[in-house]
């Protein structure tokens, strides 16, 4: 177990500033991702298939805006970036968010297999999802069909493939 | 209070722009971490499509049905988990409406299957890697090494993907 984080808020202001905070960035970002149609796998797709870099510059700047706001925030305030820059403080185990407990090993298999498997849907489908959430809202009946199964997929992977994932991985000897 | 109308036009070039997009979602998206921090982790998680979904729809089912469905901690420890997707599908609307693009766009009932199992797959694909394609933004920009690795694996999939999709339409044609 790490120390807890200690943000730029308390925790009893931050605990009530999660709802609040989030859901106004979302309006934000959907409100500029609506105009710029931003699209993080449009962005690679339009690449490949003509050459236009309008969308990938686009992804490009939101890894290296990403970055330059974690550096001058971490040098600022280091305990809100406790693990930054991760791989220095951590190695080769990734950030929390995959399904716990596994070997740094079983992370990389993990990252490539959902990575592809992303991608492709992604493509074919027409968009990253929140390029399906701009679409589902400009009225798109296929977007919000999409966005559903999401909803779904959620529950699917967390009652039911999260435990055959682990189990799976944790029965390789690495 | 009327603003200069070359002040506003830029305001909406800027806006149409990904690459100002990109760049001013990256900041904020890392100043959210700064600003809740306290509420506790996952570091690298001011924003993410498939993880914010997750902890909404998940809160949710385990406050309706009782299960203990995966919620980040930040999102369990807060009075409301992450409303990120609520805010997006409200902002993108109010930016539909107001420049006149909503329109109701409809498909076949094939698509929509299509589609949702589409949805379903992408969310088991992108919670097996810890997050969509935002969210392994923020990790790369964090310097994790496995997210690297994750933004190869997309990149090699959305390659195959187009290859598919060409071959499709050419088969088609």
């Amino acid at each position: 177990m790490t120390m807890a984080l200690a943000g730029w808020l308390s925790r009893e202001a931050a605990v009530i500033a999660v709802p609040v905070i989030s859901l106004a960035f979302g309006c934000l970002v959907g409100y500029l991702a609506q105009r710029s149609g931003f699209c993080s796998i449009g962005g690679f797709r339009d690449f490949f298939l003509f050459r236009h870099t309008r969308l990938l510059k686009g992804y490009a700047a939101l890894v290296i805006g990403a970055f330059a706001a974690f550096l001058v925030f971490w040098l600022a305030t280091p305990a809100a970036f406790e693990h930054f820059p991760w791989a220095l403080t951590s190695g080769l185990s990734p950030v929390p968010g995959a399904p716990a407990g596994l070997e740094a090993a079983a992370y990389i298999v993990l990252a490539v297999i959902g990575g592809i498997g992303v991608g492709i849907i992604g493509v074919l489908l027409g968009g990253c999802p929140l390029r399906q959430l701009t679409m589902t809202s400009e009225g798109n009946l296929k977007a919000l069909f999409f966005v559903i199964g999401m909803a779904i997929g959620s529950v699917i992977f967390s009652a039911l493939v999260q435990g055959w994932v682990v189990s799976v991985m944790k029965g390789i000897a690495w | 209070m009327n603003k200069e109308p070359e002040e506003r036009t830029s305001a909406r070039a800027l806006a149409k722009t990904p690459v100002f997009v990109g760049a001013l979602v990256g900041i904020l998206a890392a100043a959210v971490q700064g600003l809740l921090a306290s509420a506790g982790g996952p570091e690298a998680y001011g924003f993410c499509v498939a993880c914010h979904t997750r902890d909404l729809v998940n809160s949710a089912v385990n406050a309706l049905a009782g299960t203990s469905l995966t919620v980040a901690p930040i999102s369990k420890n807060a009075v409301l988990p992450f409303l990120t997707i609520v805010g997006v599908l409200i902002g993108a609307l109010a930016a539909a409406r107001v420049n006149g693009e909503f329109r109701v766009k409809k498909g076949s009932l094939t698509s929509y299957a299509w589609y949702a199992a589409g949805g379903v797959l992408f969310m088991v694909f992108a919670l097996l890697m810890g997050g969509c394609p935002y969210r392994v933004a923020l990790r790369v920009g964090y310097i994790d090494i496995v997210a690297v690795i994750g933004l190869a694996g997309i990149v090699a999939g959305i390659i195959a993907g187009t290859k598919i999709a060409v071959a499709c339409v050419e088969r088609g044609e």
